[in-house]
């Protein structure tokens, strides 16, 4: 299975986030799952302009070149997406969401009307599943992380695939491993 | 009332959303002795300056399309450079205006319950969240040169057929939107009957789904992808693995 981690902690001091997705990937490895760990901080992403190029220009691709277009490759290939991040004001990183909008190429601009809802049809065959994994703070309630299980649950529809669990940097990394290598 | 408003659309200044707070404000402004100051999120250079405009306001609205369920991470950086403010005394009122392409709000509905339990975090008193779907149809009839075209648009305003047909009559909608700015700029909350009738189409029908995307497969994609020459290129797969 090819697994690809979206790291989202913004802050390179957090490295018991940092630290828990290394070992998961380890653990994975041992597992024979190739992991690949995106850190997209040290990253160079452009925030996405909503100018639909993508669409319209050159379909499939961003018109402006950065290192989103390998994160492109990666997901639409792979077999599993993990999208991680520590929980900020309610939600996942701007960080997060930054890579999330520039996938907008890996979709296809016309639409479909699919439970009930338009939503873009698919450009590639297949996308992977997903999953969430987040870091609580002292902050988070049980209706934050509803709230953003929801919304990544609509991710999982954008992706036309399965959404498979949210869970925590405090949860046994061998529950998590043993998890993914399940899906 | 000392309003600050951001602009969260990554399109910035010639945005669909700038569109819209156009139309709303110049409705709050007819209320004499109404100001607002204008920050625009995108402009990460403004990021200090929006954090003042955001402490000294009577009140805030912050205006974004919808990218991917949520907020564009624009809005998002924002509400993080915020966090020291939660729970401050004298902390503003807060609204919020989503403005999506896809044509029921009901896209808008998981981050609008996110927006009401930030306003709860922050410590600011929720004026709650008005959402209008499928905006980027303001853009359609700019584009539209075909007699056959213009045949159907015009239909489509006067019979407001699979109750799509109203999207293209941008007047009536720019006409609401100053309305709900002006009793915004008397009362300081939004008029709950006119969010009510911009929230519709909260979900579509079946025959309102095949008109929607007759439009914008014929009317808008297409149009584009053919003046950019792409056309022939647009089921592209440049990232499938061979």
């Amino acid at each position: 299975m090819k697994i690809i981690v979206l790291n989202g902690n913004p802050d390179n001091k957090n490295i018991k986030f940092d630290n828990y997705l290394t070992e998961l990937a380890n653990d994975l490895q041992k597992k024979n799952h190739g992991t690949k760990i995106f850190t997209l901080r040290d990253m160079n992403i452009n925030h996405c302009v909503g100018c639909f190029g993508c669409f319209v220009k050159t379909p499939g691709e961003c018109v402006f070149k950065d290192d989103s277009a390998e994160i492109c490759r990666s997901v639409v290939n792979a077999d599993f997406v993990l999208f991680s991040s520590p929980i900020m004001m309610g939600f996942t990183s701007a960080l997060l969401k930054k890579a999330n909008e520039k996938l907008l190429p890996i979709f296809h601009p016309y639409f479909e009307f699919l439970n009930d809802e338009t939503r873009h049809i698919k450009r590639y065959k297949k996308y992977p599943p997903i999953g969430l994994l987040l870091e609580n703070n002292e902050r988070t309630d049980k209706e934050d992380v509803f709230i953003i299980s929801e919304i990544y649950r609509r991710e999982a529809m954008n992706f036309k695939s399965s959404f498979s669990f949210t869970r925590f940097t405090n949860d046994p990394i061998t529950e998590l491993a043993h998890e993914i290598s399940r899906i | 009332m000392k309003l600050a408003v951001f602009n969260g659309s990554p399109r910035g200044k010639t945005s669909n959303t700038t569109v819209l707070l156009d139309n709303f404000l110049n409705g709050y402004m007819t209320n004499y002795g109404n100001s607002y100051e204008l920050g625009y999120l995108a402009n990460e250079k403004e990021a200090e300056k929006n954090i003042e405009l955001f402490k000294e306001a009577d009140r805030v609205l912050i205006a974004f399309p919808l990218y991917f369920d949520s907020m564009p991470a624009n809005v998002k950086t924002f509400i993080e450079s915020l966090e020291p403010l939660c729970l401050r005394s004298g902390n503003p009122g807060i609204g919020f205006i989503i403005q999506s392409g896809f044509p029921e709000s009901d896209h808008s509905r998981y981050v609008e319950s996110y927006l009401e339990k930030l306003a709860k975090r922050l410590g600011c008193k929720y004026s709650g969240t008005v959402i209008r779907g499928a905006f980027e149809t303001i853009r359609v009839p700019f584009l539209i040169d075909n007699v056959f075209h213009k045949i159907f648009i015009a239909a489509g305003k006067i019979t407001n057929m699979g109750r799509v047909g109203h999207f293209f009559n941008t007047k009536k909608l720019y006409k609401k939107i100053y309305r709900l700015g002006m009793t915004f700029g008397k009362t300081g909350e939004f008029d709950r009957k006119i969010v009510q009738q911009l929230a519709k189409p909260e979900k579509l029908s079946r025959f309102g789904s095949c008109l929607f995307r007759f439009v914008g497969k014929h009317l808008y994609w297409n149009i584009l992808l053919k003046r950019n020459n792409a056309y022939d290129k647009r089921f592209d797969t440049p990232y499938a693995d061979q």
